[in-house]
């Protein structure tokens, strides 16, 4: 009696687990049917569970957007980014500035091979900010100053607060220009900020200032007298930067945790000797919009229907004859966060490209996402590629190539009759003509 | 104590939410009573959904709650939305949910918290559901659920009677040892209508544990950090007082707890905005109502002459008793005593707003800690409030630094020959140019001084020099030396040996100036000696990352040009006079007057003779023809064939003529 139970048992939990595959599966597979470029699986570390009711307004603008956020705290013993090979998530918040470690089996090692893997993160620190999460962002090519005590300090360019006197309440305004990370619709309030700066990495050109301080801005400890100059001075400073990876995994990092708070969010600033005051500072609109960024709901580009023919045909031939006139076209496609809608761009570029670029030219549009030209072959053979390199400051990077062969003119495609070679013709042809009469002469004569 | 173990779980996430609902409005961690900004935002995070639902069960009662504790009117529809929401679970749960429970405590509390009208039948009949829950279950999360739900039936003045109260109690506590996370902070408390007795001391020694941050804020801190549990002194201390209070519920007697810690708990709530919590403490811990002071602006311009301003009140921003405010002591940098003269502050009686002018105090710009004294006016108030003794408050003063006798110039040495002394304006930027070369010295002074007249040491005071190639040079100005002297001979090597032009930079700044600048002062032309071989080189400068996007410089191929030719008409030309040769041949035939006698008159021999002939003119049309169209693979083809036939036709005509030739000869 005992044994078929068990195997009613086992075969239930067989089920169970089956059902479980079966929704996993329909649930990416639903996933795909949007078709958008990056999932919704949105791993949050925190090192207070606090921090998720103190940025909550932050946490709902993602969830509110499609996110599926699951809060874990740093140290969780049971933390995985990944299992049986398969990452759990599609992007990671990283708010926990001070942790020493990560719980389970994440490293630093783990998050870098997790944004090498392709995918997002948002990294905060604070003044409390760790080794690890220094570790992080040195890895992501930003270096955070080193004295833990040093805060962003601007005796100038300050938010103007009743409650705190030490100037280290930045109000930044210095943006990047680009409306694709910060949308299109200007930030008109500037952005609070109150933590550690950092500088870009002089020798990575992934990494890109996104919002930096005002020339008369320092990074030191604001309650101790300065012996030495301070490491990071000027506009050298950035206060959040962002890195896109050569495999279009985005990061962006804030030297400020607070920029993210419901507090800042929704504080109003006025910038000290400013008359304006601003309802609200810039900041909710800020971190919306360079989140929408980071998880790519804004700047992701795909590329489909590659095509090129000979000029007048239809079809793709197999090769192409030197001085052969040929069509090239492709389909270009942004994601806008819901569905893909046609690029509009009038800088997109196409090589035939052998050893060195023959031919860039630069590809009309339709407006429609279509992008052609057509020129002509160059007079020299070879293995040619169509290469389309395009880099644009926040977009994803495409980067196509097609091999095509091109051969030179076969031996009866070159011109028959030249004029210029007239006399030599006529020179055989009458000295064939007299031989034919000569040999009558020579033979019949008497 | 750690924090809440499984049965407090649902209290944690209350919490968390209250957190949530609070923790936006004031923008400095200052410590504020609540005000209307949290009311507000409350209301915008908690913001229903169309239908009037907040969602789900646990999410309506932590809004509605919310609600209360800040006393956010919501409107009519809304109340009654959520009423009927829960009486629909209280009365139908008998069904499909997991956990009947859970769904029973919060839909008894959210009819609770909005008194809505419920039949008293239907309470009846949820207590003997959740007496029946009480004997069946073994899971501790079921029987908080449960007792607490009971609990908050008994609030709505039912009365419950749990008939096995101490087989319960014993099962609960049983349970929570067994599996290691006893916790006197939340189940106990909350379960305490059965031993109220037992844990009533403990609650007392609770607050012998809880510490303290420097400034007098009290929070409680988990001494066991269970990893997965572990959440954090905010989460911990409202654990603590949500244990407290539902003790408090339940206890009749009172708790002693001293003033000052209730003051400090109620200050780290405030610090961090949690007044749910706070308010509950202090709403069932009779003891004391704390009495919060705090500065609307903790800024002070000496400039505009701002006064100094402190409000007491309660913790929800409510008037305080009359009560006299002292400053007692005023500390500059470094704890020194600056004055210990006590002053009374004058009260304002339509803004609720104690003032004192600051001008009489002496105190020149900077940061200072005020130590303020309260005391009650009427004695019998003291047992009411807790005012907390001495508060520090650290505020800044600020002030227009006068700045004058700035002036700048090249020494050849340290006696101080001055070659050329500028004086610079530094209301505004400067444009001096300078020279100097390594062997010299580049000086610069100024004076700052406080509107009391005394040397201000800002705290940024920055000299950079910038080359043309952007490598930045920054130099800290000492605030005691009178002038400042860069010495190039020492930092030749440290200047990457770079000649050129360097634009001079200065920046003052400090926290207490109210006229930080940045100037710039124009430029000096440095004069520095070769670079050796093994100098330094300057450190690569970030190129500008706009560079390398945009568009390429498009790229056409260049294709050969075509071989020149000479004209058509000359060509015609020649090809005429390559012809007259030929005509001349024909002509001087005519002339030799040409026959053919010596054709051969026999059938067979002309039969061959014209066969070769026409093989002869075959094969030249065949080169007509393959100059025309012909390639080179159908010419050899056919000319093959021609070959042999000539061979065959040739040699018998050839052969003929020459024996009839022979033939003559002989003949």
């Amino acid at each position: 009696m005992a044994a078929p139970r068990h195997h009613l048992a086992v075969a239930l939990v067989l089920l169970l687990v089956l059902a479980v595959v079966v929704s996993s599966s329909s649930a990416a597979a639903s996933a795909a049917d949007e078709g958008g470029p990056r999932g919704r699986r949105v791993l949050v570390l925190v090192d207070d569970l606090a921090v998720r009711s103190s940025h909550s307004a932050f946490f709902a603008s993602l969830q509110g957007r499609g996110f599926d956020l699951d809060f874990r705290l740093a140290d969780d013993p049971k933390l995985s980014l990944h299992r049986y090979g398969q990452y759990l998530y599609d992007g990671l918040v990283l708010f926990a500035p001070s942790t020493p470690r990560f719980g389970g089996s994440v490293d630093q090692n783990a998050v870098l091979e997790f944004i090498d893997a392709g995918h997002d993160m948002i990294l905060a620190a604070d003044s409390s900010a760790s080794d690890l999460i220094r570790g992080i962002a040195t890895e992501c090519g930003v270096d955070f100053d080193e004295d833990p005590e040093a805060m962003v300090i601007d005796h100038i360019n300050y938010a103007a607060s009743d409650a705190e006197g030490d100037h280290t309440l930045i109000a930044g305004d210095d943006l990047i220009q680009s409306d694709v990370i910060l949308g299109s619709k200007k930030i008109e309030a500037p952005v609070l900020f109150r933590g550690i700066g950092h500088a870009v990495n002089p020798s990575n050109s992934l990494v890109l200032k996104v919002l930096s301080t005002s020339p008369s801005a320092y990074s030191a400890n604001p309650k101790s007298k300065l012996s030495s100059p301070p490491s990071l001075t000027g506009s050298a400073i950035s206060l959040v930067s962002v890195m896109q990876a050569r495999n279009n995994a985005r990061v962006l990092i804030s030297g400020s945790l607070d920029l993210f708070s419901n507090r800042f969010l929704k504080s109003g600033v006025q910038k000290a000797g400013s008359k304006i005051r601003h309802e609200k500072a810039g900041n909710e609109q800020f971190v919306t919009e360079t989140s929408k960024w980071v998880f790519h709901e804004r700047g992701h580009l795909k590329a489909v229907n590659v095509k090129h023919n000979k000029v007048g045909d239809t079809n793709e031939p197999g090769m192409y004859r030197i001085n052969d006139d040929l069509e090239y076209s492709v389909e270009i496609y942004e994601w806008s966060g819901t569905s893909w809608k046609p690029y509009v761009a009038n800088d997109v570029q196409v090589q035939f490209y052998m050893m060195s670029p023959y031919v860039l030219k630069t590809l009309s549009t339709d407006k429609k996402g279509v992008f052609s030209t057509s020129f002509k072959v160059p007079d020299v053979y070879g293995v040619f590629q169509f290469k389309v390199e395009y880099q644009r400051l926040g977009y994803t990077g495409l980067s196509l190539s097609k091999q095509i062969p091109v051969r030179p003119y076969r031996h009866n495609e070159y011109e028959r009759f030249i004029t210029s070679a007239y006399p030599y013709y006529a020179a055989s042809f009458s000295t064939m003509g007299a031989f034919f009469i000569f040999s009558f002469v020579y033979l019949y004569h008497k | 104590m750690a924090a809440g173990g499984l049965p407090s779980s649902a209290t944690l996430l209350l919490i968390i939410i209250l957190v949530a609902a609070v923790a936006v409005a004031p923008l400095a961690s200052a410590v504020r009573p609540v005000s209307d900004a949290h009311r507000s935002t409350a209301a915008e995070l908690f913001a229903a959904s169309p239908d009037g639902s907040f969602g789900d069960l646990e999410t309506t009662y932590e809004a509605v709650r919310t609600f209360q504790i800040l006393g956010v009117e919501k409107d009519k529809g809304l109340i009654g939305k959520a009423c009927k929401f829960a009486a629909e679970k209280l009365a139908s749960s008998s069904s499909s949910s997991s956990s009947p429970a859970k769904d029973l405590f919060h839909a008894v509390r959210i009819s609770g918290v909005l008194k809505c009208s419920v039949d008293s039948g239907v309470y009846d009949d949820v207590a003997t559901r959740l007496k029946a829950v009480i004997k069946d279950t073994n899971s501790l999360l079921e029987l908080y659920y449960s007792v607490g739900g009971l609990l908050s039936v008994k609030e709505q003045g039912r009365n419950v009677v749990l008939p096995d109260a101490d087989s319960t109690f014993h099962a609960i506590k049983a349970l929570s040892q067994s599996d290691g996370r006893w916790r006197y902070d939340t189940n106990s408390a909350e379960s305490s209508t059965f031993a109220a007795a037992v844990v009533k001391n403990d609650i007392v020694k609770l607050f012998d544990t809880i510490k303290s941050y420097d400034d007098g804020t009290f929070y409680f801190d988990e001494k066991h950090v269970d990893a997965t549990e572990y959440k954090g002194p905010i989460t911990t201390s409202a654990s603590v007082v949500r244990g407290v209070t539902s003790f408090g519920d339940v206890a009749s007697g009172k708790l002693n707890i001293p003033g000052e810690k209730v003051l400090g708990l109620a200050k780290f709530f405030l610090g961090i905005g949690l007044p749910g919590s706070a308010k509950d403490c202090f709403n069932q811990i009779e003891a004391f109502v704390p009495l919060i002071l705090s500065l609307p602006s903790k800024v002070f311009s000496l400039t505009s002459k701002d006064q100094l301003k402190v409000e007491v009140t309660t913790v929800f921003g409510s008037a305080a008793p009359p009560l006299r405010v002292n400053l007692v002591q005023v500390l500059g940098s470094g704890s020194k005593v600056i004055t210990t003269e006590t002053k009374e502050l004058q009260f304002d009686h339509d803004n609720n707003i104690h003032y004192l002018d600051i001008a009489p105090l002496k105190i020149d710009v900077g940061k200072y800690s005020l130590v303020f004294e309260i005391s009650l006016q009427e004695p019998e108030h003291e047992t009411v409030y807790a005012t907390g003794g001495r508060n520090t408050e650290t505020v800044f003063v600020t002030g227009l630094i006068k700045v004058d006798k700035a002036e700048t110039g090249i020494s050849d040495n340290d006696a101080g020959t001055v070659e050329s002394v500028q004086k610079i304006d530094l209301q505004k930027d400067a444009s001096i140019s300078l020279s100097a070369n390594h062997l010299q010295k580049l000086r610069l002074s100024f004076q700052l001084s406080t509107p009391l007249g005394n040397t201000f040491k800002p705290h940024q005071v920055f000299l950079k020099l910038k080359h043309e190639s952007k490598v930045e040079h920054l130099f800290v100005v000492p605030g005691s030396a009178r002038q400042f002297k860069i010495d190039f001979l020492g930092l030749v090597e440290k200047f990457y040996y770079l000649s050129g032009r360097y634009d001079l930079e200065l920046s003052v700044g400090d926290a207490a100036m109210e006229n930080s600048f940045l100037r710039a002062l124009g430029h000096l032309e440095l004069d520095l000696p070769e670079a050796p071989e093994k100098a330094p080189k300057p450190p690569a400068q970030a190129v500008d990352p706009f560079s390398k996007f945009g568009p390429k410089k498009e790229i056409s191929h260049i294709f050969r040009a075509p071989e020149k030719r000479p004209p058509k008409e000359l060509s015609f030309a020649f090809s005429g006079l390559t012809l007259i040769p030929f005509v001349g041949f024909l002509i001087g035939l005519m002339r030799l007057g040409v026959n053919l006698k010596n054709f051969p008159s026999l059938p067979a021999p002309s039969a061959f003779a014209s066969l070769f002939h026409a093989g002869i003119g075959a094969v030249l049309l065949l080169y007509v023809l393959f100059w025309i169209k012909l390639d080179l693979f159908t010419t050899l083809k056919y000319l093959s064939f021609l070959g042999v036939f000539l061979v065959f036709v040739g040699h018998r005509a050839l052969s003929y003529l020459s024996s009839t030739s022979s033939k003559q000869k002989t003949a």
